[in-house]
């Protein structure tokens, strides 16, 4: 993705603080194209685009932009993309508007300036288009270079020879900046030099090649050879005949498989002392409590602060604790949500199936005071008998990982029922 | 009363019946929304991909059967052998190689379980940061094992039990890969192992026979030869470190793993093997016909190569072809046969290492997301975490010769580096392979204290067409082992000042 990137990025780089650089240091530009509006051409957005859609500008005639802008999106046949600009300044002039079809990489879209350019004095350039046409013509191969760097080098400036290869808009690589220097090559001459490096970039094998110490064919057979290299090789691929049945053992790399769905953690729980609590405040207070108050406040309690489950998922927040070593206080319970299943031991007696009960006024306050409860998942109660007054089986049926978790509500709503019902209520 | 308490105990039942709900995965009923991007696989390219996909802002779900995320790499490849190599690095160093340099210890022992510890506590805090990072850029994760029911639908057995079914516009295979098993020695990972086996054994083997000379299996014997086994690399082939290791670097990697006493057995081949329970068996042969042979271990580790993984992914359910080694068949954008199901990874074409695997994540999602992606198949650097590390990137010496490229070769010794001096750790040097007319680039190979890290400049050079001119011309910090890059890249353009 990076030539993506660099390409977009690039495309509307203004040149005035490189070329002002390069005319001091280098002097093989003159400085009169650095005051010029720059011709800003389609650019290329993957190394395969050679045309591309304008969908839209962002942006109209005469408007500022500050780099990161959106000028302009623009469609090809993979996908629709945001030209983005990597510095400040003026879009000067439009010359293909929105919905212009296949306009070739390299041809004129527009005209951008400085920003604070008085944009109504400035020479607009001359589309160059035509000599880059040539030279697409003349050397098909380099053409892939000169896409990415089209949008810079376009300059309205005199050109002392035919136009070439871009030039250079990275910082010239040392030992390239050596040669040019030991050599005393000037702008022209670079800019007849035919670069071989990524996206353009000028290699010492590239001044080598035209200083004529190295055969000129060189650096684009080495490049030739790298571009081949950097494909995975998919040449030659051998389909097996297809398999019915995978036969490869699962267990190899693979780990263990799923456990199966529910466990039931049960507990004998007695409910004698709850009763005997409730007609004691039913002589007193003269009140009936239901038993559904007493065992819901119960789990109300137990429910509170339970082990995680051992599967227990952190939060995101817990998560990044726990990366960065801070989990030693991280929670350790939570809160449960759990109704047991009651029934009483089987007795000889009774063999009938409870009747749909209708809602009372208890049950609903009970559902009303459990509203974190989950949605009902209706589960076959096992040979239930109602509740006696005596020992009732309290069971939960869970995943595998929840089962301790389980255990301990369980335990704890015996306990509060065994041993001091009253406390639910007073 | 007695009817009444009766009564009442039947409206308890009703929400008896609202007892229980399974709170995981509501939102995963078949016929949920449909995802841009469903992936199956958390390893590294499944989980980077997920986690690249949630930044563009795809909807995306990531499918791992394991438990946790990583994949190899994290739970058992790369981080815990890691661990264990630098671990036991300190432990064989303390003991052997503290005197010299002026400091005195006492009784030194090792604890292995604590080693262990040290291991599985890097490996917990990796993958719970991989499960925030999930969180954090919105990726669903489903902990289950995935296959295809049809091109657009993921059925999923969840490890807790139950089932679900994720839709997906855009598929992701990134199953990754297992061990090659060794035909007639089965795993029982006590004493015929796995990497993964070997990655957690309960005590130090006496004697530890490793098949196949490759870079895990180099590695992993010298964790154990370092804590006290008897190591012996049996190889078929006749260099070791497997076929991208530049061949002058690998005798030098095997005359300085001899040294530290590991035993080599090269142009050998295991004929057949025999797990007695007591110990293990192998029948060897030399390659080229020489005397059978027979050798014993208390733990065999069969380290002979990865092959892909896609069982029980249910591919033939929709097509799906693989090659005759088993490889996902993809074309350059990734994408099999049906062009919203792309693969990447160990379980398609190209070298099995964790950072191609990351490349080709954040490529695939691009390719998916902007219709261009890229990775740089030339400019993969391999590692090998032995002591001293190897390291390198580019073309080898022999592959130039045997494709009749020419080159010239610079190579700069650590013994002649004013770092490796002082730290008395001058073992190796660097490698560089350049064009002999235009001085660019073409590989670079290292053997040598920290080399894992040094080839990261080799691979930026590569990257960049540079020449080794332009390496030599950059300024290096005095005194580093980089020096030591740069001396070989003056060396390889012209001369090196300091040999
Ligand atoms: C001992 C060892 C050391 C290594 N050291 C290094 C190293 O130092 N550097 C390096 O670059 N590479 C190293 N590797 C290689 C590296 O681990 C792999 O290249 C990397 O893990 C590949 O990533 P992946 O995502 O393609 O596959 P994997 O990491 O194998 O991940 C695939 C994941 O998919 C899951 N999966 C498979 N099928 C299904 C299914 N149907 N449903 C749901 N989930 C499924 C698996 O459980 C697995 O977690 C090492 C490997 C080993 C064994």
């Amino acid at each position: 993705m990076a030539s993506f990137a660099t390409a977009t990025r690039l495309t509307t780089r203004l040149i005035s603080r490189r070329v002002a650089q390069d005319a001091a240091s280098r002097g093989f530009r003159t400085s009169a194209a650095s005051l010029a509006a720059q011709n800003f051409t389609m650019p290329a957005l993957s190394p395969t685009m050679t045309e591309g859609n304008i969908a839209n500008w962002k942006i109209k005639e005469g408007e500022s932009f500050s780099a990161g802008d959106v000028l302009l999106e623009i469609e090809t046949d993979k996908a629709t993309m945001d030209v983005e600009a990597q510095d400040d300044g003026v879009l000067v002039k439009i010359t293909q508007g929105d919905g212009s079809k296949n306009v070739q990489v390299g041809t004129r879209i527009g005209v951008v300036a400085e920003p604070g350019d008085d944009i109504n004095s400035l020479e607009i350039p001359a589309d160059e288009q035509p000599a880059q046409k040539e030279a697409k013509k003349d050397e098909p191969e380099r053409k892939q270079d000169s896409q990415s760097a089209a949008p810079e080098k376009k300059t309205s400036g005199p050109k002392k020879t035919g136009e070439k290869a871009p030039p250079q808009k990275y910082p010239l690589y040392p030992s390239v900046e050596h040669l040019i220097k030991e050599h005393r090559l000037d702008g022209s001459a670079i800019s007849e030099i035919t670069p071989t490096g990524p996206a353009g970039r000028l290699l010492k094998g590239d001044v080598l090649a035209y200083l004529g110490s190295v055969s000129s064919g060189r650096p684009a057979e080495i490049k030739a050879r790298f571009d081949h290299n950097s494909h995975l090789d998919l040449s030659n691929i051998k389909v097996a005949a297809p398999k019915e049945a995978p036969k490869k053992a699962e267990k190899a790399a693979a780990p263990e498989t799923p456990t199966p769905i529910y466990h039931v953690v049960s507990s004998t729980i007695s409910l004698a002392r709850v009763i005997e609590v409730q007609k004691k405040i039913e002589n007193t207070l003269d009140t009936f409590i239901p038993l559904s108050t007493f065992v819901a406040r119960a789990t109300e309690i137990a429910n509170d602060e339970l082990p995680l489950p051992s599967n227990y998922e952190p939060t995101a927040d817990e998560l990044f604790n726990q990366v960065l070593g801070l989990d030693k206080a991280s929670r350790k319970g939570s809160r449960g949500h759990y109704l047991p299943q009651i029934s009483a031991l089987p007795s000889p007696s009774f063999t009938g199936v409870a009747p749909k009960p209708k809602k009372q006024v208890d049950i609903i306050d009970f559902l009303a005071g459990s509203a974190k409860t989950p949605t009902p998942k209706p589960r076959k109660t096992g040979p239930h008998g109602g509740i006696s007054t005596g020992s009732n089986i309290f069971s939960l049926s869970v995943p595998k990982a929840e089962e301790k978790r389980a255990q301990t509500f369980l335990q704890r709503v015996k306990a509060v029922l065994e041993e001091d019902p009253g406390r639910l209520i007073l | 009363m007695e009817k009444g308490l009766r009564y009442r105990s039947r409206l308890i039942l009703l929400f008896i019946i609202l007892s229980y709900r399974p709170p995981l995965l509501i939102a995963n009923q078949p016929g949920a929304e449909e995802k841009d991007l469903v992936i199956i696989g958390g390893g590294v390219a499944g989980y980077v991909a997920a986690i690249k996909a949630g930044q563009e802002g795809l909807k995306v779900t990531c499918i791992e059967k394991r438990g946790r995320l990583g994949g190899t790499c994290l739970n058992v490849g790369c981080i815990p052998s890691k661990s264990l190599l630098n671990n036991s690095h300190l432990y064989h160093q303390i003991l052997h190689d503290s005197k010299p340099r002026g400091i005195e210890v006492g009784d030194v022992q090792l604890n292995l379980q604590a080693m262990m510890k040290a291991k599985d506590t890097s490996v917990t805090g990796l993958t719970k940061g991989i499960e925030y990072l999930f969180k954090k850029n919105g990726v669903e994760y489903i902990k289950g094992t995935g296959s295809f029911a049809s091109e657009h639908e993921i059925k999923v057995q969840l490890n807790d039990g139950g089932e679900t079914s994720v839709v997906g516009k855009n598929i992701l295979i990134a199953t990754g890969s297992e061990s090659t098993p060794f035909p007639g020695l089965e795993f029982d990972e006590k004493r015929v192992v796995t990497s993964t086996g070997a990655l957690s054994l309960e005590k130090v083997p006496e004697k530890l026979i490793v098949i196949g000379g490759g870079i895990i299996g180099l590695e992993m014997g010298s964790v154990w030869s370092r804590l006290g086994a008897k190591v012996t690399v049996v190889e078929f082939l006749d260099q070791i470190g497997g076929p991208g290791m530049d061949s002058q670097i690998a005798k030098e990697a095997q005359k300085v793993l001899k040294k530290q006493g590991i035993e080599f057995k090269l142009g050998t081949k295991v004929v057949s093997g025999e797990n007695t329970g007591d110990n293990v068996k192998l029948q060897v042969d030399s390659a080229k016909g020489g005397k059978p042979e027979s050798l014993e271990a208390d733990v065999v580790l069969v380290a002979i190569g990865r092959r892909p993984y896609t069982a029980g992914l249910g591919l033939e359910n929709i097509g799906l072809e693989l090659d005759e080694r088993g490889r996902v068949v993809i074309d350059s954008e990734y994408r099999t046969k049906a062009s919203h199901i792309r693969c990447i990874g160990d379980c398609t074409f190209g070298p099995m290492l964790a950072h191609k695997a990351e490349e080709e994540a954040v490529a695939a999602v691009e390719y998916i997301k902007k219709g261009y992606g890229h990775v740089n198949y030339g400019v993969i650097p391999s590692v090998m975490y032995t002591y001293p590390e190897v390291a390198w990137v580019g073309q080898n010496e022999q592959e130039l010769k045997s494709q009749n490229i020419p080159y010239k070769v610079g190579t700069f010794p650590f013994s002649a580096n004013s770092r490796a001096k002082t730290n008395l750790d001058t073992e190796g040097f660097v490698k560089m392979i350049a064009d002999p007319e235009t001085d660019r680039l073409l590989g670079c190979h290292i053997i040598g204290p920290n080399a894992g890290e040094m080839i990261a400049e080799a691979t930026l050079a590569l990257e960049y067409g540079a020449s080794t001119e332009d390496i030599a011309r950059t300024c290096h910090a005095h005194p580093t082992l980089a020096e030591a890059f740069k001396e070989a890249a003056m060396a390889t353009y012209s001369k090196a000042i300091h040999f």
